[in-house]
């Protein structure tokens, strides 16, 4: 689990508060009322995608740090 | 320009025919303006909008409950039709009921579970282009902006065969009530029409799915209504609010855009050359000229926003409109630029609100586009016609748009 990074562009993220609901210990809101990930504890990864999934804007990212493999968004979103 | 801010008049026909240059003028004067004819607050500032948008805290999205608290309960009664399914449309509620709907559906409209339904609607595009271009020229609205949004979102709420023509008749009578024509004296009476007629309309088809439940929208929409998760009442309104508001912003989005693109040709020659730009062409055209121009929240507190003191109670115009062109968010924000990037526009709103439909939207315009530019040159509009807007605070619709153009073969 050590090696799964998670990341919330602000530059997509337009604060729909959905990815907190769904998974309120990894992500919190920031100041501007955008998203931003507070710590992954023990989410299991298909926790985090399947949550990552839900972002109407594709602003979350999850990454496999250790082979760079990007679990979200798939490639052919195109994001 | 400055008399139409002392006449703060948001339906004067120089604001619908151009309202970004009425936003602008407010923006760059007062961007949390006192409107004293509507009695409430219009923000043009993209700060201010955003700020506002995603602080669902101290701004309400509860119009029913407002308007309830306006009218006596004799008028209440007389459009109990309007409050009954109203008042349980997500876009009008508040958490924690908002959250639970929202939370529910969202699964449906993800950016993933919507390519899903791209084949189709790459289909459909072809389809209806193929009735059109080989005669040089179309009414973009009926003949092709129309047609891809209401096949699609009967196909997605599981009821392709539904009676578009009298769906359509009775959006358009619900809209009387928010959006068109504030002058009609009956619009309320419009209103309830439309929507009694849309309701038992809809009803059959919510009790033919409970029977025979299926993949669709309303089978997801009655499981959960057994598990006690929301109500009858969420389940009708849901479907009305679905199909209602699940065509005609993106068949404006189509007719904005299409013309944004027959005023910078160069930016059509763009697209053309590479279709990659479509995503971020789309962004650009949702921010440029977006069909959405406004919505509407009111303060639950008292609370500051860029500096003024907004009371409890009182009401804001959020402009979409307004934000989209504002300098300080975005570099020559009146140049349309298809490939912009990053683009964080206002169109879908922010916070917890923002388009349920946006992925499908999204979706939809841009294989609208890239069927458009592959099959005709850039058109032009129609010799002797002009462009006339409904007169609307909300929308931002053509009636029409006559083109000539090329078939490319
Ligand atoms: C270009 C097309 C569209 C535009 C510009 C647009 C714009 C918007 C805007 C600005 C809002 C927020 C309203 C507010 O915060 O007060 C909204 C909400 C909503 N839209 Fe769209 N929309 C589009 C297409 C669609 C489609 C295709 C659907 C249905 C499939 C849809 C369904 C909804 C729903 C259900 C909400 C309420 C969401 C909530 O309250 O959480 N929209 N839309
Ligand atoms: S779901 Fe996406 S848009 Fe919504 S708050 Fe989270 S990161 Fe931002």
């Amino acid at each position: 689990m050590g090696n799964i990074k998670v990341t919330v562009n602000h530059n997509r993220c337009v604060g729909s508060q959905l990815c907190m609901h769904f998974l309120p210990d990894v992500f919190d809101l920031d100041g501007n009322g955008q998203a931003i990930v507070c710590g992954l504890d023990d989410t299991d990864v298909t926790t985090l995608v399947q949550t990552a999934e839900q972002c109407p804007q594709c602003a979350i990212k999850v990454e496999d740090e250790s082979t760079g493999e990007v679990l979200f968004p798939p490639a052919e979103l195109g994001m | 320009m400055t008399t139409y801010l002392v006449k703060d008049d948001l339906m004067a026909p120089e604001v619908i025919a151009d309202p970004h240059a009425y936003y602008r003028a407010l923006r760059e004067t007062d961007p949390v303006h006192w409107n004293e004819r509507w009695k409430g607050w219009v923000l043009t500032g993209y700060k201010e909008v955003v700020d506002v948008l995603r602080d669902a805290e101290n701004f309400s999205s509860d119009r029913m409950g407002y308007l309830a608290s306006e009218l006596t309960q004799e008028e209440q009664e007389s459009i109990a039709p309007i409050f009954h399914v109203l008042k349980y449309w997500m876009v009008f509620r508040d958490p924690p009921e908002h959250t639970v709907l929202r939370m529910l559906l969202n699964k449906l409209f993800t950016p993933v579970a919507i390519e899903r339904y791209r084949p189709m609607v790459r289909k459909i595009v072809q389809k209806t282009l193929d009735k059109v271009v080989a005669s040089g020229k179309m009414e973009l609205i009926r003949d092709f902006a129309y047609e891809v949004p209401m096949t699609v979102i009967l196909e997605l709420i599981g009821a392709p065969d539904l009676d578009r023509d009298k769906i359509k008749e009775w959006s358009e009578a619900i809209g009387v009530f928010f959006f068109i024509k504030a002058d009609e004296p009956r619009r309320r009476e419009i209103a309830c029409e439309g929507i009694n007629s849309m309701v038992e309309y809809i009803k059959p088809l919510i009790e033919h799915r409970r029977e025979n439940p299926g993949i669709d929208l309303i089978s997801l929409l009655i499981s959960a209504e057994e598990a006690g998760q929301i109500n009858y009442n969420d389940v009708i309104a849901t479907c009305v609010l679905l199909v209602f508001g699940g065509h005609e912003t993106t068949m404006n989005l189509i007719a904005n855009g299409t013309l944004a693109l027959m005023e910078h040709p160069e930016q059509w020659e763009k697209l053309r050359n590479d279709p990659k730009l479509l995503k971020k062409g789309v962004e650009e055209l949702l921010r440029y000229d977006g069909s959405v121009k406004s919505t509407v929240r009111w303060a639950k507190a008292d609370v500051m926003v860029g500096g003024k003191q907004i009371k409890k109670g009182e009401r804001l115009l959020v402009s979409l409109s307004g934000a989209n062109r504002d300098p300080l968010q975005f570099d020559s924000p009146d140049d349309l630029d298809v490939t912009r990037d990053p683009n964080l526009h206002v169109a879908f709103a922010h916070g917890i609100h923002v388009c349920l439909g946006a992925s499908l939207a999204r979706m939809e315009v841009e294989e609208a586009f890239a069927g458009l530019i592959n099959r005709i040159s850039c058109p032009v509009l129609e010799e002797e016609s002009y462009l006339n807007y409904y007169p609307s605070v909300v929308h931002r619709a053509l009636k029409n748009l006559p083109i000539r153009f090329d078939q490319i073969k």
